[in-house]
């Protein structure tokens, strides 16, 4: 399964590697469906949440 | 001696004096040690959310060597500049010297606007390999 490409370098300034691992809604995937390794899935999801603060990406999608 | 990363949400009505700002900041930053490696101006850019009923922000992205304890002065001056509607300091391990993906596409999207046709045939070609993004 190709679904979920890994970044060279976790940056989350990457939006459009994070956005795979964001649903339609916001959420971040959990690891039993990205199945990365679990100190990938820590790196990603940390990642992720700098980018939310920095208005990279969407914590909702119910943002007015 | 650390290395940062400072990213600064400028008011996007602001933006037009945002040289102005950018001279009195990295004032600041000499000020207080800290040697300045690399500046973006990433430029306006749509937030996913809005911060203060701001739907665009300036993005300015500084990376910067110096004392961990000259931090929380540059961290309350920030915070009572009303230009800045969010701002983030970063310790990181490595400054890389390359221009960071946002920049990148902030280039690509201004490139697109004013060529037109073959412009879209790279950004497709980005899209497959990320690391293409990183030897522009």
């Amino acid at each position: 399964m190709k679904k979920f490409q890994l970044p060279n370098n976790f940056d989350y300034k990457n939006t459009d590697i994070l956005k795979q691992f964001i649903t339609e809604t916001g959420k971040i995937v959990p690891a039993r469906v990205t199945g990365i390794s679990a100190s990938n899935q820590r790196k990603i999801t940390k990642s992720i949440k700098i980018a939310r603060f920095l208005a990279l990406l969407p914590y909702t999608d119910m943002h007015q | 001696m650390n290395n940062y990363e400072t990213i600064l949400i400028i008011n996007p009505n602001l933006s037009s004096k945002v040289a102005d700002f950018q001279k009195k900041f990295e004032k600041l930053l000499t000020d207080n040690s800290f040697e300045i490696k690399k500046v973006e101006d990433i430029g306006r850019r749509q937030l996913a959310y809005s911060i203060n009923n701001h739907h665009k922000g300036h993005y300015l992205l500084y990376r910067m060597q110096g004392d961990p304890k000259n931090i929380s002065e540059i961290e309350t001056k920030i915070k009572y500049d009303e230009a800045i509607i969010r701002h983030l300091i970063l310790a990181v391990k490595n400054l890389s010297g390359e221009d960071s993906v946002l920049l990148t596409e902030a280039l690509e999207s201004k490139n697109k606007k004013s060529e037109s046709t073959e412009e879209v045939s790279d950004k497709e070609d980005s899209k497959d390999s990320p690391t293409e993004a990183e030897e522009e």
